[in-house]
């Protein structure tokens, strides 16, 4: 039984910053840009923003946020764990929020100088006895220490198993591209490449190339939830939280589920899929465009399956028939994704699936879209949302 | 004799990178390289010796380092090219535990002579730079 | 040292430019395919002009060579310099003198080698040496003293140049180190990062540091699990002991860390999850053979050693 918070909350204002690989200013300064912008583009004022929702990854304390935006009292905060799981995981804490009332606007936000500051490919090393320095234990001595390094792990025995090969992981990597050539904001913006581009780049973890891997970015990412009421006297259409789902399946680990009995498979995922369309009502069939958090290429194709786009091992097939593409089944990752627009752990993905909804992307489908999914990272504690026209 | 291709002088261009090598700096290679090139001075094989003179552990000897050099780029050229220089310029010693990436640019072709001179850098990951140099060597001008 | 005496210095030191450190000589072996194997064996050097003689007496050259890299090989003194220290000449005469007036820093920084004609099997290389030149006094980096520069010609049994060797040497004052402490860090060689050792993990690295690698098992309930919990997740019991693995495995995947390169590890390390023999999955490094050889499903036996000056692993060997 899934509770039902179907439609109590509604996006109505959503915000990127310049993405760069070297902001020069501080990630607070990003995640107070990020807010403001989106309390624009919703037509707020500060004042009105009484709660905030990040990661708790995230180094901005929401008090320094509402003092650098100049937002009033606050009623709610709450974050979100596990790095890229957080993604939907932050809108979630923010749906809850306003759909029981602990606060009438919320601002999601993420801001990160993620290449000029502390560089996820780097790699973690422990120095502080946590449980979470132990989890990295079982692997730091080895080398198996960057999250390339993670998911190649999977991927490897994935395409063993379904016989997925390269190719479509250069579909995911190239339909993204393509995608980010029309946006200004992308990394890759007006820069196409191909698969002799791709085949010659450098090697990061076996089988994961250079152009499998996400951007590294400095940038920060906003989007504002309100209630229904209100949101209907805003500037912008109003974008429905259809369903909202966080999960973890058994014997989770972060990024190393290696125990379980077939560790190729990302059940958390399956889960937050379930739940998603139980609230919502909706089906697959009614899905019209997709952000699917990709932090490496290959995770988008486990993730469509996770979501019944295709079954087990038809994910290749699945984009190889151009489904990603904007006149296929699934236009996805429409600006750019965090292959190539920036790494903005996934809230960009929030802020794009609004926009298409809205019917504003910059790279928007000839269809009408009346139905999106976003996802958060996997390999990890997980989760989705549908998002809808609001009524 | 296909096994051993040999690039030709016009296979190459100003600007051709060199496949980069990353060599695993272990106290197998030191002592070996320092045997196999019949240096026996103390630093490169004992490390009280190195440790007396500032270093936490035995280093490579010059003639493993030019040896390496050679090797990288006759791996790339193949067989029929005949070394005419090595100039290399020595920084930071290379000690077991590093890992020296070898990465090289063709930096002057003449395809008369078939003279190809390539700019060479060995840096371990510890230290920075561990050799840069030129090396010279002259391809066939025919295939 | 006043003017006088650094005057009356370089009046000796410069005296040596020109003296011979050695005349032409023979070197006690001739170029010979042993001695290039051994060579080749460390370099890593597959080059077929060195060592495969079907190929070579095909090849433009219609012979093998000795690699031009080992031609100061051939006149090195050998084992003496271990045993009984380096002989006298002029060169280490002039060392000798630097040291006694406080250089005695020593810093190789340049070596030249040009080669003018390739050696084969058979040949004899002779060489003869000068010093060749001794810069002005310099104020460097490392501290103050002279660049002197050897120069080395070779050339066969026929008096036929090789090819030669320039080797730019500087002798300096080596500079007070400030405060002795503050490089020790820069000196350390890295070692793995290592896991941190608590109260529900340290028990298994303890044991990896005896050699072994253990298993934990519920003692309520007989349920094995890895990596180790303070709670059986079947049976709830927080009563645990645990067995040695036998470490015999197999792969269910693998990965290699290509970029970034981290300080104190291998490059491109294979890692792998592993199914033990007992049933439980672990996370180690694969060995003992190339990348590509490595595949899901291969037998892989495993062995606790010692990966660097710190570091105990279990490392896996193909079986
Ligand atoms: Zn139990």
């Amino acid at each position: 039984m899934v509770a039902n918070i179907k439609d109590k909350a509604v996006i109505v204002g959503v915000h990127n910053t310049e993405f760069s690989k070297d902001s020069g200013v501080s990630e607070l300064s990003l995640a107070a840009q990020a807010v403001k912008g989106a309390i624009d583009d919703a037509g707020l004022k500060p004042s009105d923003i009484d709660g905030f929702a990040t990661f708790t990854m995230d180094s901005n304390d929401e008090i320094e946020v509402a003092r650098a935006v100049g937002c009033g009292d606050m009623t709610f905060w709450g974050r979100s764990h596990y790095g890229g799981g957080a993604a939907t995981g932050s809108l979630h804490q923010a749906v809850m929020a306003v759909a029981t009332g602990m606060a009438e606007c919320v601002a999601v936000y993420r801001a990160l100088n993620g290449r000029s500051g502390h560089r996820f490919s780097d790699g973690v090393s422990g120095n502080i006895m946590t449980a979470d320095a132990i989890h990295w234990g079982w692997y730091m001595p080895y080398g198996l220490l960057t999250p390339a390094s993670w998911v190649a792990m999977f991927n490897q025995r994935w395409m063993h198993l379904t016989g997925v090969t390269k190719d479509a992981m250069f579909e995911v990597a190239h339909s993204t591209r393509e995608y980010a050539v029309n946006n200004p904001n992308a990394f890759f913006y007006g820069r196409s490449f191909d698969r002799a581009e791709y085949d010659a780049a450098r090697m990061i973890a076996d089988p994961l190339q250079l152009f499998d891997c996400c951007q590294e970015s400095d940038g920060a990412s906003c989007v504002i939830v309100t209630t229904p009421e209100r949101a209907r006297d805003l500037k912008q259409p109003g974008v429905s939280v259809r369903g909202v789902a966080q999960a973890a399946a058994a014997d989770q680990e972060q990024m190393t589920s290696f125990y379980r009995e077939e560790f190729a498979a990302i059940p958390e995922m399956e889960i937050a899929a379930k739940n998603c369309y139980e609230m919502s009502g909706l089906s697959v069939d009614d899905i019209d465009a997709a952000i699917i958090y990709d932090a490496f290429s290959p995770i988008v194709l486990w993730q469509l399956e996770a979501w019944g786009f295709c079954g087990f091992g038809e994910s290749g097939d699945f984009v190889l028939d151009g489904a990603l593409r904007p006149g296929g089944r699934l236009p996805t990752n429409t600006h750019g994704g965090q292959l190539s627009e920036g790494y903005i752990h996934g809230v960009n993905g929030i802020v794009e699936a609004t926009r298409l909804v809205r019917g504003q992307s910059l790279n928007q489908p000839d269809k009408e879209i009346n139905h999106a999914l976003v996802t958060s990272g996997v390999g990890i504690p997980t989760g989705g949302a549908l998002l809808g026209k609001l009524d | 004799m296909s096994d051993y291709k040999t690039l030709s002088v016009a296979d190459v261009s100003v600007g051709d990178k060199l496949p980069e090598l990353d060599i695993d700096i272990t106290s197998g290679l030191i002592v070996g390289g320092a045997l196999a090139t019949r240096d026996f001075e103390p630093v490169h094989h004992d490390k009280s010796v190195a440790q007396a003179a500032g270093l936490p552990d035995i280093f490579m000897n010059i003639l493993t380092s030019q040896g390496l050099m050679s090797r990288f780029v006759t791996d790339w050229s193949g067989p029929e090219a005949i070394v005419k220089s090595l100039d290399v310029k020595l920084g930071a010693p290379n000690l077991p535990g590093m890992v020296m990436t070898v990465a090289g640019e063709v930096t002057a072709c003449d395809a008369e002579a078939g003279v190809v001179d390539i700019a060479v850098t060995g840096e371990n990951n510890i230290w920075g730079m561990h050799m840069q140099g030129s090396v010279q060597i002259v391809l066939p001008v025919e295939g | 040292m006043t003017p006088e005496e650094q005057k009356a210095f370089e009046d000796k030191l410069y005296a040596y430019v020109g003296v011979k450190v050695c005349s032409r000589k023979p070197a006690k072996d001739a170029v010979n395919e042993t001695m290039i194997r051994h060579w080749t064996e460390v370099m890593g050097d597959n080059n077929p002009a060195y060592t495969d003689m079907e190929w070579a007496a095909s090849s433009r050259r219609g012979r093998t060579i000795a690699p031009p890299a080992m031609m100061y090989v051939w006149n090195q003194e050998g084992y003496s310099v271990a045993s009984s220290g380096r002989a006298s000449d002029p060169q280490t005469d002039m060392v000798e003198f630097f040291n006694e007036h406080g250089f005695t820093g020593v810093l190789g920084t340049n070596v030249k080698q040009e080669y003018s004609r390739e050696a084969s099997p058979g040949d004899t290389v002779y060489v003869e040496m000068v010093i060749d030149s001794i810069s002005e006094r310099k104020a460097t980096a490392r501290g103050t003293g002279y660049f002197f520069e050897t120069l080395a010609t070779f050339s066969d049994q026929n008096n036929e140049t090789l090819g030669t060797q320039r080797f730019r040497v500087l002798k300096f004052i080596p500079q007070e180190q400030p405060a002795a402490a503050a490089d020790t860090n820069e000196l350390q060689v890295p070692t793995r990062i290592p896991s941190p050792r608590g109260h529900d993990n340290g028990w298994w690295w303890n044991a990896v540091d005896e050699g072994k690698v253990l298993i934990q098992r519920c003692k309520s309930c007989q349920t094995l699990r890895h990596p180790p919990r303070p709670m059986c997740g079947e049976c709830q019991s927080m009563e645990w002991d645990s067995i040695e693995s036998t470490l015999d495995g197999e792969v269910m995947s693998y990965t290699s860390l290509r970029h970034p390169k981290i300080p104190g590890y291998p490059s491109d390390p294979i890692c792998a999850v592993i199914k033990l023999a007992e049933g439980t999955n672990i996370v180690s490094n694969v060995v003992g053979c190339e990348f590509a050889d490595v595949h899901i499903g291969m037998k892989l036996k495993g062995k606790v050693e010692q990966v660097d000056e710190k570091t105990m692993l279990p490392q896996f060997y193909p079986a």
